[in-house]
């Protein structure tokens, strides 16, 4: 875990995509220190543990101003939600918060079916959410 | 058989009785009728012929070793040479010779050539048959062909001397005695059994041979030189004393050989049993590669053999436990990453001796090896660098080998021998310690496949008893209520799951059905189910009212929940008399109601339960109510119908609305079998990935008398 911040998303591309050449994907990039992390393909059980260690690695950089965008995420299963609530009140706890954006209808329709939006700030765009931290902050 | 050796030794006896009553008669009587003596002496040659078959049909119980034939034939040899030479010194043999014929000048002469004659033949029949098993050991192509000739020589010379007189001489059995002499030297080279016997063996058979050569050389002497042996014996039968003499000499020749070739392999002797074992030891581990389940032994028969077979002082075993993560390839040795050590069996050492051996600078040795994946022998421990601290600590090491288990790739253990001189260990033995160390890596390599896959049934036993426990949480008999018709089905996608339904009679009218599913699959699943058919059980006739359940139900579940896991739960009570529905939904999927020509999916707001507590759920928690027409259909199903997938596509909500509609006039049963029937067409059979629950509720509305079907 001795890496530098400077090299950081680099390492995490290449270090996901090498453990599993499946068939979920997870791209990270920074804009105005929101970390988006976009997810592609399919998340479930066997997947989710990938999107896991993305969450664990952020919060232990210390970034909880984070933005998932689902627009190429074709399916979620339960395992996949669960993800979701594994860091939310950590990431709460310390000011930040995950907000989710560009949702298909059907993966919109199983996080409406549980609730979510109840949970999570769901957004039809990226920069919307992106806003959304600033106006917070200000 | 029995009586046939019977008949062998009572013939031999008689014909002896005979041919000897015949020369008493003979002596008195003065008989001379030509051809007499001739008949004589075949009647004697069958007598031995007798002989020769009792002892062959005695022997054929038992198979001697060469050294106990060696053994037996000297003993027979002692006791002849005793007697030759008593026969020799009493000089009781009496002859009057008279035109090349022996006359006995007393009864007592006739008696003594007699027994001269049956001892020397049964002697000679005896150490005949010795010989014969000595140079067919291991026999070759030609071994047979010439013991045969040798046999044929034989019998061609003393047959020749049928027609002579005991002092006769003749020129074709001088020729064919020669021939024998010949096929007695060339036969006298088949020794291969000496190289078979072990170091002591051979001692032995030096002793033997040598005793036999001496006692053979007596007996040559007696029978040719001694006129009272020679005398008896040619009286008593020509060719039987050629066959004598011819035996005593090859045995002279035989045992001599026999001495001088087991004195040149005496010095080989201790390699060669050296090699014997090495080879029988790789054959025992070779077998217990495949048959041993117990580790400790395993190990402890690779170090007692490497200490056997190298003759070492002591030997041990080391198993290297790598780090879990790191065992997937070699690379991870030379990065120095730790591993560790396990003494899994020592001989004639003990751990601290050996931890004072391996002290301080053998870590490096240690590594070394297992980065090398080499043998490596230290030929002088006290002046090798590694090993400075051993002369001090007085510890008898002169050399050692240090020899790697490896298994793909991966050292896995380590085999060590040492010996207490310097330059101990030959390149035969690094070799067979390296052997042995490769046998050990197959065999610890195979108990520990077999722990494996015995650990693996005994999960696969659990996985199927906790698939029968979860079958049985499902509810066995569904309960009957008038007005109602209902039928479920719930399947895991692997030996348990998450999914769960239950119903469960609230009063003589209503009637609670509950169907939920947890987050995630398998085991983990199936533990939260069962947690929420207790709650399901224990609260549900407590809260009448589906949202109150759902809210109480929520809270017992928070408790214990991971806080990645929930619950999607729907719930609906339905009053047979009156066609009522109550319905609340908790995350799961909307139930889908079939009323006449109308489908449609009753989806009351309701978040999943495990995800939040109190104000958060009980205010996004509706409760819905509904009057059922006569005929309504009721569906309550998992995500396991609507995500069932074909390919990329999935099964989804119109499938399932489809699927309701053309089925809806048919008994509960039927809807149910149609609806997982497409799903089943839909995916082509493929096996499900996902939990598959339904419960379909038709309402036959007051009074009906109605058919459940189970």
């Amino acid at each position: 875990m001795a890496r530098t911040w400077d090299n950081h998303e680099e390492y995490e591309l290449t270090s996901l995509e090498d453990a599993f050449m499946s068939e979920f994907k997870i791209a990270q990039r920074e804009t105005n220190n929101v970390h988006v992390l976009e997810l592609k393909g399919y998340l479930d059980a066997h997947t989710a543990p990938k999107l896991e260690e993305a969450f664990q690695n952020l919060l232990q950089s210390e970034r909880y101003k984070i933005v998932v965008n689902c627009k190429d995420l074709s399916y979620i299963s339960s395992a996949g939600l669960g993800v979701f609530m594994a860091f939310i009140e950590d990431v709460r706890k310390k000011q930040g918060d995950i907000k989710l954006t560009n949702m298909s209808p059907k993966v919109y329709n199983v996080f409406d079916l549980l609730g979510f939006p109840l949970i999570y700030e769901i957004f039809n765009n990226e920069s919307d959410a992106v806003k959304k931290f600033f106006e917070k902050a200000r | 058989m029995k009586l046939r050796r019977v008949i062998y030794l009572g013939g031999a006896v008689l014909i002896i009785l005979v041919v000897f009553t015949f020369d008493v008669i003979r002596k008195s009587v003065a008989l001379e009728v030509g051809g007499l003596s001739t008949i004589r002496d075949v009647v004697i040659l069958g007598a031995f012929v007798l002989v020769y078959l009792f002892l062959e049909s005695r022997a054929s119980s038992r198979s001697q070793t060469p050294i106990r034939t060696l053994g037996s034939v000297m003993v027979a040899t002692l006791i002849m040479v005793v007697f030759g030479i008593g026969l020799a010194t009493m000089g009781a043999s009496n002859f009057d010779s008279k035109n090349d014929i022996l006359i006995p000048i007393d009864y007592a002469t006739i008696f003594v050539a007699s027994l001269a004659g049956v001892t020397f033949g049964t002697f000679a029949v005896v150490t005949f048959r010795s010989l014969r098993d000595l140079v067919m050991f291991k026999r070759k192509k030609a071994t047979r062909r010439n013991l045969l000739s040798f046999i044929a020589f034989t019998i061609a010379a003393s047959g020749s001397t049928l027609w002579l007189n005991p002092l006769e001489e003749n020129l074709v059995t001088t020729l064919l005695l020669a021939l024998a002499v010949i096929g007695a030297i060339v036969n006298s080279f088949r020794l291969s059994w000496i190289v078979y016997l072990t170091k002591r063996e051979k001692i032995f058979s030096l002793i033997y041979a040598f005793f036999l050569l001496i006692g053979f050389i007596v007996l040559d002497f007696l029978i040719s030189q001694n006129v009272a042996i020679n005398q008896a014996l040619l009286y008593h039968s020509y060719p039987v004393k050629g066959f004598v003499s011819m035996v005593c000499l090859f045995g002279s020749t035989y045992f001599g050989m026999a001495f001088i070739s087991t004195l040149f392999h005496l010095p080989t002797a201790e390699a060669f049993d050296r090699k014997t074992s090495e080879i029988s030891s790789l054959h025992n581990l070779g077998r217990l590669v495949t048959q041993v389940f117990d580790f400790s032994e395993l190990v402890d028969t690779v170090t007692s053999m490497t200490l056997q077979v190298c003759e070492a002082r002591s030997s041990w075993l080391e198993i290297i436990h790598h780090d879990e993560r790191n065992s997937a390839g070699p690379a991870q040795d030379s990065a120095g990453r730790p591993y560790a050590v396990q003494i899994a069996s020592k001989q004639n050492i003990s751990q601290e001796e050996i931890e004072r051996v391996l002290s301080l600078r053998e870590r490096t040795l240690r590594d070394t090896v297992v980065e090398g994946r080499k043998t490596i022998v230290i030929d002088d421990v006290a002046h090798n660098v590694h090993f400075r601290h051993v002369r001090k600590e007085k510890i008898p090491i002169g050399s050692m080998v240090i020899a790697p288990l490896v298994s793909h790739n991966v050292v896995m253990g380590i085999l060590y021998a040492t010996k207490s001189v310097e330059y101990g260990f030959f390149k035969d033995d690094v070799d067979v310690i390296s052997a042995f160390a490769d046998q050990a890596t197959i065999a610890i390599e195979n108990s520990r496949l077999i722990k494996k896959s015995i650990e693996r049934e005994r999960l696969m036993r659990e996985l199927v008893l906790a698939q029968e426990m979860q079958r049985r949480l499902l509810p066995q008999v569904l309960p009957h209520m008038p007005g109602l018709q209902i039928d479920a089905l719930s399947t895991p996608a692997f030996e348990v799951g998450g999914d769960y339904y239950d119903i469960v009679q609230l009063d003589d009218h209503r009637l609670g059905i509950v169907v939920g599913d947890v987050s995630g699959k398998g085991v983990s699943a199936a533990f939260y189910m069962s947690q929420v058919k207790g709650i399901f059980q224990a609260i549900s006739k407590m809260y009448p009212s589906p949202r109150e359940f759902m809210i109480h139900a929520n809270d017992a579940l928070l408790t214990s929940i991971d806080k990645r896991s929930f619950v999607s739960l729907i719930y609906a009570v339905i009053d047979s008399a009156s066609g009522i529905l109550i319905l609340s939904r908790a995350g799961h999927c909307p139930m889908l109601h079939v009323s006449g020509e109308t489908v449609r999916f009753i989806r009351p707001s309701g978040m999943g339960m495990g995800l939040r507590g109190g104000d958060l759920f009980a205010g996004a928690l509706e409760e819905t109510s509904l009057q059922l027409a006569l005929g309504d259909v009721c569906i309550f199903y998992t995500d396991g119908i609507t995500e069932a997938r074909r390919g990329e596509e999935e099964f989804g909500y119109d499938r399932l609305l489809l699927a309701a509609q053309q089925s809806r006039t048919g008994s509960a049963s039927m809807v149910k079998d149609h609806i997982l029937d497409t799903v089943r067409s839909f995916t082509d059979h493929e096996a499900s990935h996902d939990d598959l629950t339904v419960v379909v509720v038709k309402w036959l509305g007051h009074g009906t008398t109605t058919k459940n079907t189970n």
